[in-house]
């Protein structure tokens, strides 16, 4: 398949799946589920514990405790905000990425509309287009809610720095990056799955059994732990008190993760009966 | 010279023990219209998918324009009706078969256009902003056979196209289907035989896993007509038997078989006589029989299923 062709068919499912989370009810409703849960976050948790970040006593305290992990590197964002911000959706958001990209593929296998499309578009480019269309989905979510901390930083500071924006796109091309292995993870579930509940089932059982294996063999040969690191989400404890774009080195990982998930994903797919 | 379109060869699938098709081959020339016919679990729908790609073949070789079927150089030149297969309930059928002829290549603007061009042809340009979900099942069913007809295909295969629309809509596709047909090969499956026989000059019939193939073709030696007498009050009298002896002292008649609701096959030699049909006429009119249909050659039904139903007779 030609190169350029393949890249005009991931922008056309890419754009598909920006209508459907703008234009049409379910999207919608996501969007706004999406709003109520940072709305909370930001007004309940964000917004009081930034002022409790800004006091010098707790700062003393958070360095003392764990300095030797690293984790006072967090004081060092431009905004107590963002701080929040990065340790809340670093935890938050593949878990709910898990959620939200279930239904890839599933549904629209199941209703037969993948029939329709794959007389026009190879399954590699289905494959490759619906997970870059979650991608800019998700993109979309995570810049509106960075945009929301920035007018609350903004607020409580009277104005906003060059810094704390550009500490913001560091933390959207961070946090994109941690969700792509989840987004190519719930790209082979639903390539595999006949429903997007079946996948996502799926996904959370592959998760647990394959950390309670590797558990296991680590309690009996502690030599094997290293394997940890090559689970989903494993760069995020590194992550967490990364500073600055050189930070980006910790994306070797994910990009490898993701670019093998999406390798079983055609593979599955391509052997799929539509 | 034959120019084949669909060129399939000693094709078999099976699904767990039980061999849906089995070694079946034949070829789909330029320019014709083939139906496929078959009982229930004859394999058809299975003959769809694997041509269309959507499951591999256990055995056996199948090219379309020469190509395998699922290979990019076909994108936009075969194109299919599915059967069961639907278009997303959270969009307008306009906004899915505009991004369909994106896919295919075009422009947003000219993918717009052949939408509504495509719409237009199935009567639904109306609904261009309906959401899929919002439509009934028929115009769903005919929202579903308008994406077949984006660009220009060279090969369209229709899955049960009739199957679900009332009268008016079903005779409406059937005249869409033969006006295309001008400018498109057609594989069509359908359990409406009277339908099958009207669009296709082919027949693929489909029994136990294996294929019979029929031409349509008159032969030189036998000619057949296939005759209904009226079935009102009038009617309800005629002996079957009577008129059969009566028909079989015909000139050139070879054979007279009766069927059911008044129906009779008759089989002649078009050499004995020039003017058989008019001296059926006579003989009709003669014993006061009034006739509700004539018409030359057998019926599909009756090339098909003959034997079956001589034996039920």
């Amino acid at each position: 398949m030609s190169i350029m062709l393949l890249l005009r068919q991931i922008r056309l499912f890419s754009q598909v799946e920006l209508s459907r989370l703008w234009l049409t009810r379910r999207g919608l409703m996501t969007l706004a589920a999406t709003a109520v849960v940072w709305f909370f976050l930001l007004r309940y948790a964000i917004a009081p514990a930034s002022e409790i970040l800004q006091e010098p006593n707790f700062q003393k305290s958070l360095t003392a405790a764990f300095g030797m992990l690293g984790l006072h590197q967090l004081l060092n964002w431009p905004a107590p905000e963002l701080t929040l911000y990065w340790m809340l959706s670093l935890v938050l958001l593949p878990f709910l990425s898990l959620v939200f990209t279930a239904n890839q593929l599933s549904s629209d296998a199941a209703r037969g509309t993948l029939r329709f499309i794959s007389l026009r578009s190879s399954r590699t480019a289905i494959v490759l287009g619906r997970f870059c269309g979650q991608l800019v989905v998700q993109l979309c979510l995570i810049l509106l809610s960075l945009t929301a901390t920035l007018i609350i930083s903004a607020i409580r500071q009277d104005g906003l720095s060059w810094q704390a924006i550009e500490a913001a796109l560091l933390i959207s091309c961070h946090l994109l990056i941690v969700l792509m292995p989840f987004t190519a993870l719930m790209t082979v579930f639903s390539a595999w799955a006949r429903s997007s509940r079946l996948a996502l089932s799926l996904a959370i059982v592959s998760l647990g059994v394959v950390f309670g294996l590797l558990s296991w063999l680590i309690y009996h040969q502690p030599d094997a732990a290293f394997l940890l690191e090559y689970m989903p989400g494993a760069q995020i404890w590194q992550l967490i008190p990364a500073q600055g774009w050189q930070s980006l080195q910790l994306a070797a990982l994910p990009l490898a993760q993701t670019a093998v998930l999406l390798l079983i994903a055609q593979q599955i797919l391509s052997r799929r009966a539509l | 010279m034959n120019n084949p379109i669909i060129k399939v060869n000693q094709l078999t699938k099976s699904y767990g023990r039980h061999k849906v098709l089995n070694n079946i081959s034949f070829e789909v020339n330029k320019g014709e219209t083939v139906a496929l016919i078959g009982q229930n679990g004859a394999g058809k729908t299975t003959l769809f998918s694997l041509l269309c790609g959507y499951i591999k073949a256990d055995s056996g070789s199948m090219q379309l324009l020469g190509q395998q079927p699922g290979s990019l150089a076909l994108f936009g030149k075969v194109s299919a009706l599915p059967q069961d297969a639907q278009l997303d309930p959270a969009f307008s059928i306009g906004e899915q078969l505009s991004f369909y002829g994106q896919l295919q290549g075009l422009t947003a603007l000219a993918a717009r256009t052949e939408t509504e061009r495509v719409l237009t042809l199935v009567d639904l340009a109306a609904h261009y902003q309906t959401k899929a979900g919002a439509l009934s099942h028929g115009m769903r069913k005919r929202a579903c056979m308008a994406q077949a007809f984006i660009g220009s295909p060279a090969l369209i295969l229709l899955d049960e196209p009739t199957a679900g629309l009332d009268p008016a809509n079903a005779l409406h596709i059937r005249e869409l289907i033969s006006d295309l047909s001008q400018h498109a090969s057609f594989l069509i499956s359908s359990h409406n035989i009277f339908e099958l026989e009207r669009l296709c000059n082919k027949v693929l019939y489909l029994q136990d896993g294996k294929l019979q193939q029929h031409h349509a073709q008159p032969s030189e030696t036998t000619a057949h007509l296939s005759l209904q007498l009226a079935s009102g009050a009038d009617a309800a009298a005629v002996d079957s038997s009577e008129v059969c002896q009566q028909l079989r002292q015909l000139a050139g008649v070879k054979e007279v078989t009766a069927g059911r609701n008044h129906e009779y096959q008759l089989s002649y030699q078009p050499q004995a006589v020039d003017d058989f049909d008019i001296r059926l006429l006579q003989c009709l009119a003669a014993n006061g029989w009034q006739y509700k249909q004539l018409s030359k050659g057998k019926s599909l039904e009756q090339q098909l299923f003959a034997r079956t139903k001589a034996a039920a007779i």
